[in-house]
């Protein structure tokens, strides 16, 4: 891959995430901020340069990546609320990629192939 | 965790309050930037290494929020943090929204189908938090994984 669409891709991602991470801290109640921290920040950036660079056709497989990967993230955020009471936030969101994994893994495998 | 604090906080009215962005230190902005850039660097080496499918996979990968949840723990206390995620929950269930919107429509109009899916995600986010706070449903779903009452 061209080393000019990666840098792309990872400098519009990080300013993506910066961005929604900005009306998350100025966004309240606490719960209606979390909503942002949900936000498809890296796909939009991902997806708009990956149209660029390989045409809508060659977009839609990633798409498809990341629905599937959506319930993986409604598994970390589960498995998050679980265990951040128990072993607190750094612990607790570590330890809920383990969730992540295993769900993305499994519905990869099941259907996504 | 205390109960009272997360239904105090709930009560709060809704909206954007940018003063609270004076209070955000730069280096906590790079921390998420650090983040953002791997995850779409990632998702990218992994889509030409294993195929464009596991490449996305990575676009809903929830890189920022231990950093995010462990920021608001140190900040404003576990409660908030375990509040912060909850609404995670919520704003994954608007990603789908977006994945599927862009899934559909990319191949019509890219560009449309981008911004359909952005809008997807708000209003399935947002007006699920507004179902959730109307209805009561947050204190239910609450009791359903939180240890303490």
């Amino acid at each position: 891959m061209h080393i000019v669409v990666l840098a792309a891709k990872a400098i519009i991602g990080g300013l993506a995430v910066v961005g929604f991470s900005l009306i998350g801290e100025s966004a309240r109640p606490k719960r209606f901020a979390g909503l942002f921290a949900a936000a498809p920040s890296v796909a939009i950036a991902s997806l708009a340069i990956t149209v660029l660079q390989k045409g809508p056709a060659g977009t839609v497989p990633y798409a498809q990546g990341m629905l599937i990967a959506s319930a993986s993230m409604l598994a970390y955020c589960l498995a998050s609320l679980v265990l951040i009471e128990r072993v607190h936030a750094l612990v607790g969101s570590l330890l809920s990629w383990i969730a992540w994994v295993a769900v993305a893994g499994g519905l990869y495998f099941a259907f996504g192939r | 965790m205390q109960g009272g604090e997360l239904r105090q906080d709930d009560l709060e009215p809704v909206g954007l309050d940018w003063s609270n962005l004076k209070k955000v230190k730069p280096r906590e902005m790079l921390v998420r930037f650090i983040f953002g850039a791997a995850v779409a660097l990632l998702a990218a080496v992994v889509g030409s290494l294993a195929g464009p499918k596991v490449g996305g996979l990575f676009l809903a990968f929830p890189a920022i929020l231990p950093a995010s949840l462990t920021l608001i723990e140190k900040k404003e206390g576990i409660t908030k943090a375990w509040s912060d995620a909850s609404g995670g929950l919520l704003g994954s269930v608007g990603m789908a929204a977006f994945a599927a919107t862009a899934m559909l429509l990319l191949r019509v109009n890219p560009i449309l189908a981008l911004v359909a899916a952005l809008a997807a995600w708000l209003l399935v986010s947002v007006g699920l938090y507004l179902f959730f706070r109307v209805t009561g449903l947050f204190l239910r779903s609450d009791r359903l994984f939180r240890q303490s009452p």
